[in-house]
Protein backbone atom coordinates (compact mmCIF):
# COMPACT_ATOMS: atom_id res chain seq x y z
CA UNK A 1 0.00 0.00 0.00
CA UNK A 2 1.53 3.35 -0.74
CA UNK A 3 0.85 7.08 -0.18
CA UNK A 4 0.62 10.04 -1.94
CA UNK A 5 0.09 13.99 -1.57
CA UNK A 6 -1.67 16.21 -3.73
CA UNK A 7 -1.05 20.15 -3.10
CA UNK A 8 -3.38 22.90 -4.80
CA UNK A 9 -4.59 26.38 -2.98
CA UNK A 10 -1.85 26.26 -0.55
CA UNK A 11 -3.36 22.48 0.88
CA UNK A 12 -1.83 19.32 1.22
CA UNK A 13 -3.91 16.34 1.11
CA UNK A 14 -2.51 13.06 1.35
CA UNK A 15 -4.32 10.10 0.11
CA UNK A 16 -2.61 6.93 1.97
CA UNK A 17 -3.69 2.85 1.51
CA UNK A 18 -3.73 3.17 -2.40
CA UNK A 19 -2.96 -0.07 -3.96
CA UNK A 20 -0.75 -0.01 -6.73
CA UNK A 21 -3.13 -0.16 -9.43
CA UNK A 22 -5.43 2.45 -7.92
CA UNK A 23 -1.66 4.90 -7.10
CA UNK A 24 -0.38 4.80 -11.03
CA UNK A 25 -3.83 5.69 -11.83
CA UNK A 26 -4.15 8.94 -9.33
CA UNK A 27 -0.37 9.82 -10.06
CA UNK A 28 -1.34 9.62 -14.02
CA UNK A 29 -4.55 11.99 -13.07
CA UNK A 30 -2.91 14.71 -11.14
CA UNK A 31 0.63 14.67 -11.80
CA UNK A 32 1.36 18.21 -12.12
CA UNK A 33 -0.13 18.53 -8.14
CA UNK A 34 1.46 15.52 -6.82
CA UNK A 35 3.85 16.85 -4.01
CA UNK A 36 6.70 15.32 -1.63
CA UNK A 37 5.34 13.78 1.25
CA UNK A 38 7.64 15.17 3.96
CA UNK A 39 4.95 17.87 5.35
CA UNK A 40 2.46 17.30 7.33
CA UNK A 41 -0.64 17.10 5.26
CA UNK A 42 -3.84 19.50 5.81
CA UNK A 43 -6.25 16.70 5.20
CA UNK A 44 -5.78 12.85 5.29
CA UNK A 45 -7.69 10.59 3.65
CA UNK A 46 -7.80 6.77 3.99
CA UNK A 47 -7.92 4.16 1.50
CA UNK A 48 -9.39 0.92 2.20
CA UNK A 49 -9.50 -1.83 -0.88
CA UNK A 50 -12.31 -4.41 -0.36
CA UNK A 51 -12.64 -6.93 -3.57
CA UNK A 52 -15.60 -7.71 -2.40
CA UNK A 53 -18.15 -5.37 -5.20
CA UNK A 54 -21.37 -7.29 -3.54
CA UNK A 55 -20.57 -4.78 -0.66
CA UNK A 56 -21.00 -1.62 -2.69
CA UNK A 57 -23.25 0.24 -5.20
CA UNK A 58 -23.26 -1.21 -8.61
CA UNK A 59 -22.01 0.17 -11.65
CA UNK A 60 -24.41 1.38 -13.78
CA UNK A 61 -24.35 -0.43 -17.23
CA UNK A 62 -24.58 2.26 -20.81
CA UNK A 63 -23.08 5.81 -20.92
CA UNK A 64 -24.25 7.43 -18.07
CA UNK A 65 -22.64 10.39 -15.39
CA UNK A 66 -20.91 8.61 -12.79
CA UNK A 67 -23.90 8.32 -9.99
CA UNK A 68 -22.85 9.06 -6.36
CA UNK A 69 -25.14 10.71 -3.09
CA UNK A 70 -23.61 12.85 -0.36
CA UNK A 71 -25.57 13.17 2.55
CA UNK A 72 -24.68 15.64 5.33
CA UNK A 73 -24.56 14.38 8.69
CA UNK A 74 -23.92 16.24 12.26
CA UNK A 75 -20.44 14.76 12.75
CA UNK A 76 -20.08 13.74 9.42
CA UNK A 77 -20.73 14.09 5.48
CA UNK A 78 -21.64 10.35 4.26
CA UNK A 79 -20.90 9.75 0.79
CA UNK A 80 -21.81 6.49 -1.69
CA UNK A 81 -21.43 5.74 -4.92
CA UNK A 82 -20.61 2.84 -7.46
CA UNK A 83 -18.24 0.98 -6.14
CA UNK A 84 -17.29 3.29 -3.03
CA UNK A 85 -18.26 4.48 -0.48
CA UNK A 86 -17.01 7.39 2.42
CA UNK A 87 -17.06 9.38 5.33
CA UNK A 88 -15.86 13.17 5.75
CA UNK A 89 -15.65 13.74 9.43
CA UNK A 90 -16.12 17.51 10.15
CA UNK A 91 -13.59 17.37 13.00
CA UNK A 92 -11.06 16.75 13.09
CA UNK A 93 -11.43 17.21 9.07
CA UNK A 94 -9.72 13.86 7.56
CA UNK A 95 -11.79 11.10 5.69
CA UNK A 96 -12.49 7.54 4.73
CA UNK A 97 -12.91 6.00 1.58
CA UNK A 98 -13.71 2.12 1.55
CA UNK A 99 -14.17 0.90 -2.24
CA UNK A 100 -13.50 -2.06 -4.71
CA UNK A 101 -12.56 0.10 -7.59
CA UNK A 102 -8.56 -0.89 -8.80
CA UNK A 103 -9.53 1.00 -12.63
CA UNK A 104 -11.01 4.26 -14.25
CA UNK A 105 -14.05 3.68 -12.23
CA UNK A 106 -11.96 4.54 -9.43
CA UNK A 107 -10.49 7.47 -11.41
CA UNK A 108 -13.85 8.57 -11.34
CA UNK A 109 -15.06 7.92 -7.75
CA UNK A 110 -11.54 9.14 -6.27
CA UNK A 111 -12.14 12.52 -8.14
CA UNK A 112 -15.69 12.95 -7.17
CA UNK A 113 -14.88 12.22 -3.41
CA UNK A 114 -11.61 14.98 -3.92
CA UNK A 115 -13.59 17.41 -4.87
CA UNK A 116 -16.37 17.01 -2.08
CA UNK A 117 -13.30 17.07 0.70
CA UNK A 118 -11.80 20.29 -1.31
CA UNK A 119 -15.15 22.01 -1.09
CA UNK A 120 -15.41 21.65 2.37
CA UNK A 121 -11.70 22.37 3.55
CA UNK A 122 -11.56 25.24 1.37
CA UNK A 123 -14.78 26.43 2.84
CA UNK A 124 -13.68 25.76 6.38
CA UNK A 125 -10.72 28.23 5.43
CA UNK A 126 -13.06 30.92 4.51
CA UNK A 127 -13.55 30.46 0.96
CA UNK A 128 -16.49 29.65 -1.37
CA UNK A 129 -16.22 27.02 -3.95
CA UNK A 130 -18.42 27.77 -7.31
CA UNK A 131 -19.67 25.64 -10.17
CA UNK A 132 -18.07 28.16 -11.85
CA UNK A 133 -15.67 28.82 -15.11
CA UNK A 134 -12.42 31.37 -14.59
CA UNK A 135 -9.63 32.44 -16.28
CA UNK A 136 -6.63 35.06 -16.26
CA UNK A 137 -5.13 37.23 -18.70
CA UNK A 138 -1.87 36.73 -16.58
CA UNK A 139 -3.08 40.06 -14.09
CA UNK A 140 -6.47 39.88 -13.78
CA UNK A 141 -8.99 36.57 -12.56
CA UNK A 142 -12.86 36.53 -13.73
CA UNK A 143 -14.71 34.14 -12.44
CA UNK A 144 -18.10 33.04 -14.45
CA UNK A 145 -20.50 31.36 -12.02
CA UNK A 146 -23.72 29.21 -12.78
CA UNK A 147 -24.84 25.71 -13.10
CA UNK A 148 -24.88 22.81 -15.95
CA UNK A 149 -26.19 24.78 -19.00
CA UNK A 150 -24.92 28.16 -18.19
CA UNK A 151 -22.44 28.34 -20.87
CA UNK A 152 -19.00 28.00 -18.77
CA UNK A 153 -17.79 25.24 -21.44
CA UNK A 154 -18.96 27.50 -24.51
CA UNK A 155 -17.00 30.76 -23.08
CA UNK A 156 -13.96 28.47 -21.91
CA UNK A 157 -13.72 27.74 -25.66
CA UNK A 158 -13.68 31.06 -26.75
CA UNK A 159 -11.65 31.95 -24.01
CA UNK A 160 -8.67 29.88 -25.09
CA UNK A 161 -9.40 31.33 -28.57
CA UNK A 162 -8.15 34.57 -27.39
CA UNK A 163 -4.92 33.00 -25.53
CA UNK A 164 -6.46 33.55 -21.61
CA UNK A 165 -5.26 30.92 -19.70
CA UNK A 166 -8.50 28.53 -18.17
CA UNK A 167 -8.84 27.99 -14.51
CA UNK A 168 -11.29 25.77 -14.72
CA UNK A 169 -14.79 25.63 -16.58
CA UNK A 170 -16.55 23.46 -13.72
CA UNK A 171 -15.17 24.53 -10.03
CA UNK A 172 -13.46 27.04 -8.84
CA UNK A 173 -12.77 28.90 -5.62
CA UNK A 174 -12.92 32.42 -3.78
CA UNK A 175 -11.04 33.32 -0.78
CA UNK A 176 -10.93 36.55 1.04
CA UNK A 177 -7.58 38.09 0.80
CA UNK A 178 -6.32 41.21 2.61
CA UNK A 179 -9.42 43.19 2.13
CA UNK A 180 -9.97 41.91 -1.22
CA UNK A 181 -10.73 38.30 -2.74
CA UNK A 182 -8.65 36.24 -4.72
CA UNK A 183 -9.17 33.43 -7.31
CA UNK A 184 -8.53 30.06 -6.71
CA UNK A 185 -7.97 27.11 -9.19
CA UNK A 186 -9.26 23.55 -8.26
CA UNK A 187 -7.80 20.96 -10.09
CA UNK A 188 -11.43 19.65 -11.56
CA UNK A 189 -12.70 20.41 -15.33
CA UNK A 190 -16.16 19.86 -16.61
CA UNK A 191 -16.21 18.79 -20.64
CA UNK A 192 -13.51 21.58 -21.29
CA UNK A 193 -11.07 18.86 -19.98
CA UNK A 194 -7.57 19.39 -19.66
CA UNK A 195 -5.32 18.11 -16.61
CA UNK A 196 -4.66 19.90 -13.27
CA UNK A 197 -2.37 22.16 -13.53
CA UNK A 198 -0.59 24.48 -10.77
CA UNK A 199 -1.98 27.53 -10.78
CA UNK A 200 -1.22 31.03 -8.57
CA UNK A 201 -3.78 32.65 -7.13
CA UNK A 202 -5.08 35.50 -8.92
CA UNK A 203 -6.99 38.94 -7.76
CA UNK A 204 -10.45 38.35 -8.30
CA UNK A 205 -11.24 41.41 -10.79
CA UNK A 206 -14.38 40.42 -11.94
CA UNK A 207 -17.01 38.56 -10.81
CA UNK A 208 -20.25 37.41 -13.61
CA UNK A 209 -23.00 35.57 -14.17
CA UNK A 210 -23.49 34.21 -17.74
CA UNK A 211 -26.64 34.65 -20.14
CA UNK A 212 -26.32 33.40 -23.46
CA UNK A 213 -27.93 34.89 -26.93
CA UNK A 214 -28.41 37.92 -27.60
CA UNK A 215 -25.86 40.82 -28.12
CA UNK A 216 -23.20 40.74 -26.29
CA UNK A 217 -23.64 43.04 -22.31
CA UNK A 218 -22.69 43.68 -19.29
CA UNK A 219 -25.66 44.19 -16.98
CA UNK A 220 -25.91 44.62 -13.09
CA UNK A 221 -28.25 42.33 -11.26
CA UNK A 222 -29.56 42.94 -7.87
CA UNK A 223 -28.02 42.53 -4.30
CA UNK A 224 -30.71 39.36 -3.80
CA UNK A 225 -30.21 37.97 -7.42
CA UNK A 226 -26.45 37.99 -7.16
CA UNK A 227 -26.50 36.10 -3.69
CA UNK A 228 -28.99 33.82 -4.95
CA UNK A 229 -26.28 33.01 -8.16
CA UNK A 230 -23.61 32.68 -6.19
CA UNK A 231 -25.38 30.21 -3.11
CA UNK A 232 -26.86 28.56 -5.88
CA UNK A 233 -23.35 27.66 -7.65
CA UNK A 234 -21.86 26.42 -4.47
CA UNK A 235 -22.28 22.56 -4.98
CA UNK A 236 -22.20 20.87 -1.51
CA UNK A 237 -22.12 23.39 0.57
CA UNK A 238 -25.35 24.72 -0.42
CA UNK A 239 -26.98 21.73 0.29
CA UNK A 240 -25.50 21.37 4.02
CA UNK A 241 -27.52 22.27 6.85
CA UNK A 242 -24.85 22.94 9.10
CA UNK A 243 -23.31 25.47 6.45
CA UNK A 244 -25.89 26.80 4.23
CA UNK A 245 -26.39 30.31 6.89
CA UNK A 246 -22.51 30.94 6.81
CA UNK A 247 -22.02 30.22 3.06
CA UNK A 248 -25.09 32.65 2.41
CA UNK A 249 -23.01 35.50 4.52
CA UNK A 250 -20.00 35.16 2.50
CA UNK A 251 -21.79 35.15 -0.28
CA UNK A 252 -23.59 38.70 0.68
CA UNK A 253 -19.82 39.81 1.89
CA UNK A 254 -18.77 39.34 -1.49
CA UNK A 255 -21.41 40.99 -3.26
CA UNK A 256 -20.71 43.78 -1.10
CA UNK A 257 -17.49 44.32 -1.83
CA UNK A 258 -17.21 43.11 -5.80
CA UNK A 259 -21.12 43.04 -7.17
CA UNK A 260 -22.33 40.53 -9.41
CA UNK A 261 -22.77 41.48 -13.09
CA UNK A 262 -24.50 40.01 -15.60
CA UNK A 263 -22.47 38.93 -19.27
CA UNK A 264 -24.50 38.34 -22.06
CA UNK A 265 -22.56 36.70 -24.61
CA UNK A 266 -22.85 35.41 -28.26
CA UNK A 267 -20.76 32.70 -29.49
CA UNK A 268 -17.61 34.43 -30.91
CA UNK A 269 -15.13 36.74 -28.63
CA UNK A 270 -16.58 39.29 -28.96
CA UNK A 271 -17.20 39.15 -24.96
CA UNK A 272 -13.49 39.82 -23.67
CA UNK A 273 -13.52 43.30 -25.61
CA UNK A 274 -16.72 44.37 -23.22
CA UNK A 275 -14.72 42.46 -20.21
CA UNK A 276 -11.36 44.03 -20.77
CA UNK A 277 -12.73 47.78 -21.25
CA UNK A 278 -15.08 47.32 -18.25
CA UNK A 279 -12.76 45.96 -16.07
CA UNK A 280 -9.87 48.47 -17.04
CA UNK A 281 -11.92 51.42 -16.52
CA UNK A 282 -13.25 50.13 -13.11
CA UNK A 283 -9.46 49.54 -11.92
CA UNK A 284 -8.64 53.24 -13.11
CA UNK A 285 -11.17 54.76 -11.51
CA UNK A 286 -10.38 53.13 -8.11
CA UNK A 287 -6.75 53.98 -8.86
CA UNK A 288 -7.57 57.87 -9.86
CA UNK B 1 -69.14 19.60 15.91
CA UNK B 2 -67.83 23.12 14.43
CA UNK B 3 -67.71 23.33 11.07
CA UNK B 4 -66.27 26.96 10.92
CA UNK B 5 -63.01 26.88 9.29
CA UNK B 6 -59.97 28.71 10.53
CA UNK B 7 -58.11 30.81 7.76
CA UNK B 8 -55.17 29.21 6.45
CA UNK B 9 -51.60 29.84 7.78
CA UNK B 10 -48.06 28.87 6.48
CA UNK B 11 -44.87 28.39 7.75
CA UNK B 12 -41.88 28.42 6.28
CA UNK B 13 -40.40 25.04 6.05
CA UNK B 14 -37.12 23.99 8.42
CA UNK B 15 -34.71 23.82 5.51
CA UNK B 16 -35.75 27.00 4.05
CA UNK B 17 -33.67 29.56 5.00
CA UNK B 18 -34.90 33.12 4.28
CA UNK B 19 -33.03 36.24 4.38
CA UNK B 20 -33.80 39.96 3.38
CA UNK B 21 -30.98 41.85 1.13
CA UNK B 22 -31.98 45.47 -0.10
CA UNK B 23 -35.23 45.51 -1.03
CA UNK B 24 -35.59 41.91 -2.37
CA UNK B 25 -35.59 38.36 -0.21
CA UNK B 26 -33.23 35.19 -0.94
CA UNK B 27 -34.37 31.73 -0.08
CA UNK B 28 -32.02 28.98 0.24
CA UNK B 29 -33.92 25.58 -0.09
CA UNK B 30 -31.13 23.88 1.34
CA UNK B 31 -32.68 20.09 0.38
CA UNK B 32 -32.71 21.08 -3.02
CA UNK B 33 -29.89 23.35 -2.85
CA UNK B 34 -32.03 25.73 -4.53
CA UNK B 35 -32.26 29.26 -4.35
CA UNK B 36 -35.28 31.77 -4.90
CA UNK B 37 -35.47 35.55 -4.76
CA UNK B 38 -38.53 37.34 -4.22
CA UNK B 39 -39.42 41.31 -4.51
CA UNK B 40 -40.02 43.42 -1.91
CA UNK B 41 -43.70 42.92 -1.62
CA UNK B 42 -42.53 38.98 -1.28
CA UNK B 43 -40.13 39.60 1.18
CA UNK B 44 -42.53 41.47 3.22
CA UNK B 45 -45.08 38.53 3.28
CA UNK B 46 -42.21 35.87 3.89
CA UNK B 47 -41.34 38.21 7.42
CA UNK B 48 -45.33 38.58 8.02
CA UNK B 49 -45.61 34.59 7.69
CA UNK B 50 -42.99 34.42 9.79
CA UNK B 51 -44.72 36.28 12.22
CA UNK B 52 -46.96 33.79 12.09
CA UNK B 53 -50.11 35.55 10.70
CA UNK B 54 -52.80 34.30 8.87
CA UNK B 55 -53.53 34.77 5.09
CA UNK B 56 -56.44 37.58 5.79
CA UNK B 57 -53.66 39.35 8.33
CA UNK B 58 -50.78 39.37 5.38
CA UNK B 59 -53.69 40.71 3.31
CA UNK B 60 -54.56 44.32 5.60
CA UNK B 61 -50.50 44.82 6.44
CA UNK B 62 -49.97 44.56 2.76
CA UNK B 63 -53.57 47.30 2.44
CA UNK B 64 -51.60 49.31 5.16
CA UNK B 65 -48.20 49.04 3.84
CA UNK B 66 -48.65 49.10 -0.01
CA UNK B 67 -51.35 51.32 -1.48
CA UNK B 68 -53.62 48.90 -2.83
CA UNK B 69 -56.80 47.55 -2.37
CA UNK B 70 -57.46 44.08 -0.72
CA UNK B 71 -57.91 42.63 -3.73
CA UNK B 72 -55.33 42.88 -5.01
CA UNK B 73 -53.24 42.03 -2.12
CA UNK B 74 -55.26 39.06 -1.46
CA UNK B 75 -54.42 38.05 -5.39
CA UNK B 76 -50.86 39.16 -4.76
CA UNK B 77 -49.90 36.99 -1.78
CA UNK B 78 -51.86 34.18 -3.33
CA UNK B 79 -49.74 34.39 -5.95
CA UNK B 80 -46.86 34.25 -3.84
CA UNK B 81 -48.13 31.77 -1.58
CA UNK B 82 -48.82 29.11 -4.83
CA UNK B 83 -45.24 29.50 -5.81
CA UNK B 84 -43.53 29.10 -2.43
CA UNK B 85 -46.03 25.69 -1.91
CA UNK B 86 -45.02 24.88 -5.35
CA UNK B 87 -41.39 25.24 -4.77
CA UNK B 88 -41.49 24.13 -1.46
CA UNK B 89 -40.24 26.86 0.62
CA UNK B 90 -43.40 26.75 3.05
CA UNK B 91 -46.21 24.59 3.75
CA UNK B 92 -49.41 24.70 5.33
CA UNK B 93 -49.54 25.05 9.03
Amino acid sequence: MSELSIEFAGARYRFAGLNPAQDGLVRARFRALICRDDAKPDVRIDIHFDPNSAAFMRRPSGPVEYPFAVVPGHESIAVAGAGFTANIDRSPFRAQMQTCLSDDWFVAAFENLFRIIACHRLFNEGALVMHSAAFTDGARGFLFCGRSGAGKTTLCGLAEALDLEILSDELNAIRPRGGSFELLAMPFAGDFGGEPRRHPPYPLTGLLGLRQGGATSLSVCSKAEAVSRIVASCPYLNADPQLVDELASRAERLVQRHGLRILAFTKDTGFWKVLDNEYREQAAAVSR
Amino acid sequence: MSTESKPPRYRVEPHARFRVMGDEGVFVLQEAGEVLVVNAVGAFIVEQLQAERSVEEIVIAITDRYAVDQDRARADARSLLDALLGAGAIRQA
